[in-house]
């Protein structure tokens, strides 16, 4: 307890939360922008939307948020060359530990500000009803679980380079990915795919009424794996950072 | 198998690749010293250092802390009782300097109060509220060191801990270094490439060269070499070297001369009189005197730097 205790300590001046904050805020304003002036049809079919346009913004923007937080609690670390000082009063493990604790909890309350805006977006827009719980829920604790193995691929980049510019060029790539592969079924299976496996939410488009209907999909059982997946590449990473930390020489 | 060093290795050697760096050293650290650990840039000693604070993992061979061999098991335990600084301190740059102390003091476990204590004695206390990016690189020394002293281990290894400093600084450093044992009861593992530095502070001494420790004893044993000598080059070694002996004279045979202790000029005007009665043709009288510094070039080899 003590150690992740000492994690929030070492953060101190590095306006983490605020950074995250202006991440955040820019998928509120992105949010905001799209669907401004709903009309009664959108409203109709307002919440459902909201849970289709989510994943498609946390696919192009959580994989940047979630490189700059992993490289902002290792780098005051590497700056400091302390490792080799922490190492020898805890064990490497328990000091990776609280590093996983400390960002899984500003994750936490990423996911929850990210939701907690769009359920007040949907009722200042008037959207009909209200929001499925049942599936809001599904996808908080999904998107929850798609931010957490993101962050835990760049806290291992992060720990295990010095140079920062490296872990933050996978972050920024994944976004990049996200935004060229989204419609490849594979890309589902990528780490920074989690997201779309994850969205409850698909789409009919027709073309010569330009009506939109949205639908909640059954999974076939690619994609229920690449669903599992999301989970796969959490203990993935988890162990390695944990066993490639722990190996590395201060 | 109980020893009486704090400090012990047997064996120790770590390998990269085809590169030995540490190669099956034995270090014995009595309680209470001030050990100098001595050797050129390139060395071994942070190597040696980091294996015993389990930070390099050693290839092979072990080492005992406090009577016990390390295991990973009872690793912390045991650092539990040690303080290090080992190549440039750690520090938060952002935080300030008590800031710094807090956080180890809680990982540490010890008391708060150590926080004020060790910050006098590093002499850091007016200048515990400032953020450590803007401390100079003696007072990130000096902070180094308090971090080291929180909860006043037994055991404190010091890696280079003057690396960087002013001449007024280190030799601050040094005082404060030579002053811990006594004050606080600690023994002090500290390693330098400075013979100087080790001769002003240590008691006892290890040489390593090339990942190979040369020479290990107290310091006063490594004066005792630097001693000066008279060498005698005679015509027959052997006869001369009992004679000598006969006389009460401690002399040795090196390199086709006989060494002895320094005496007086009587002395030497008497046994050479005693030698050529006894029909041995004097060649070569000479007085040697060896100094610390060709003792550690004989040890370390002189293409090494100091």
């Amino acid at each position: 307890m003590s150690t992740l205790q000492m994690e929030f300590r070492k953060i101190k001046r590095k306006w983490i939360g605020l950074t995250m904050c202006a991440l955040i805020g820019v998928q509120f304003a992105w949010l905001l922008w799209a669907g401004s002036r709903p009309n009664e049809t959108e409203r109709l079919y307002g919440w459902i939307e909201m849970l289709y346009s989510l994943p498609l913004v946390s696919v192009i923007m959580m994989p940047t948020i979630m490189a700059v937080l992993a490289s902002r609690l290792a780098d005051v670390e590497h700056k400091g060359n302390t490792y080799k000082l922490l190492k020898t009063l805890r064990r490497p493990g328990a000091l990776y530990h609280a590093k996983v604790v400390c960002g899984g909890l500003f994750i936490l309350a990423v996911s929850s500000a990210q939701f907690l805006f769009i359920i007040a977006l949907g009722y200042a827009r008037g959207y009909a009803g209200h929001p499925e719980w049942k599936h809001y829920g599904a996808a908080f604790f999904l998107n929850l679980a798609c931010c957490l193995s993101l962050y835990l691929l760049q806290l291992l980049l992060s720990m295990l380079f010095f140079n920062q510019m490296v872990p933050l060029a996978a972050g920024l790539g994944g976004s990049m990915l996200g935004l060229v592969l989204m419609y490849i079924k594979m890309y589902s299976f990528l780490p920074w795919g989690g997201f779309l496996s994850s969205a409850q939410v698909t789409m009919d488009w027709n073309p010569e009424t330009r009506v939109i209907h949205f639908y909640y999909r059954e999974y076939s059982s690619v994609e229920l794996c690449a669903l599992a997946m999301i989970f796969v590449w959490i203990l993935v990473f988890y162990g390695a950072g944990r066993i490639l930390f722990a190996r590395k020489e201060s | 198998m109980p020893t009486q060093n704090l400090v012990e290795t047997h064996n120790l050697t770590k390998q990269y690749g085809k590169v030995c760096c540490v190669n099956t050293l034995n270090m014995m650290v009595p309680p209470g010293a001030i050990y100098g650990f001595l050797g050129p840039n390139g060395a071994g000693k942070s190597t040696t250092l980091k294996m015993i604070l389990g930070l390099v993992r050693p290839t092979k061979g072990n080492i005992t802390l406090f009577d016990t061999p390390v295991n990973e098991q009872n690793r912390m335990k045991l650092l539990a009782q040690t303080g290090s600084l080992i190549e440039s301190p750690s520090y938060y740059g952002h935080l300030t300097g008590e800031e710094n102390l807090r956080i180890i003091q809680t990982l540490k476990g010890c008391s708060e109060k150590d926080i004020d204590e060790v910050l006098k004695i590093v002499r850091l206390n007016e200048a515990r509220g400032k953020l450590v990016n803007h401390y100079s690189l003696g007072m990130k020394q000096r902070l180094g060191l308090a971090a080291a002293l929180l909860g006043f281990p037994k055991l404190l290894i010091l890696d280079e801990p003057t690396n960087g400093l002013d001449p007024a600084g280190i030799q601050e450093m040094r005082e404060l270094i030579c002053s811990l044992p006594q004050a606080y009861g600690m023994t002090i593992l500290l390693s330098s490439h400075l013979l100087s530095e080790i001769d002003q502070m240590a008691d006892h001494v290890g040489i390593i060269r090339k990942g190979v420790l040369v020479y290990q004893d107290t310091l006063e044993s490594l004066h005792a070499h630097s001693k000066e000598q008279i060498a005698l080059r005679v015509s027959h070694t052997k006869v001369a070297l009992d004679l000598l002996r006969q006389d009460g004279i401690e002399a040795t045979q090196e390199d086709g001369y006989l060494l002895f202790p320094m005496v007086d000029d009587t002395c030497v005007a008497n046994l050479c009189r005693h030698l050529v009665a006894q029909n041995i043709s004097l060649y070569r009288i000479e007085k040697r005197e060896k100094s610390l510094e060709d003792i550690f070039l004989s040890l370390t080899g002189k293409e090494n730097s100091l």
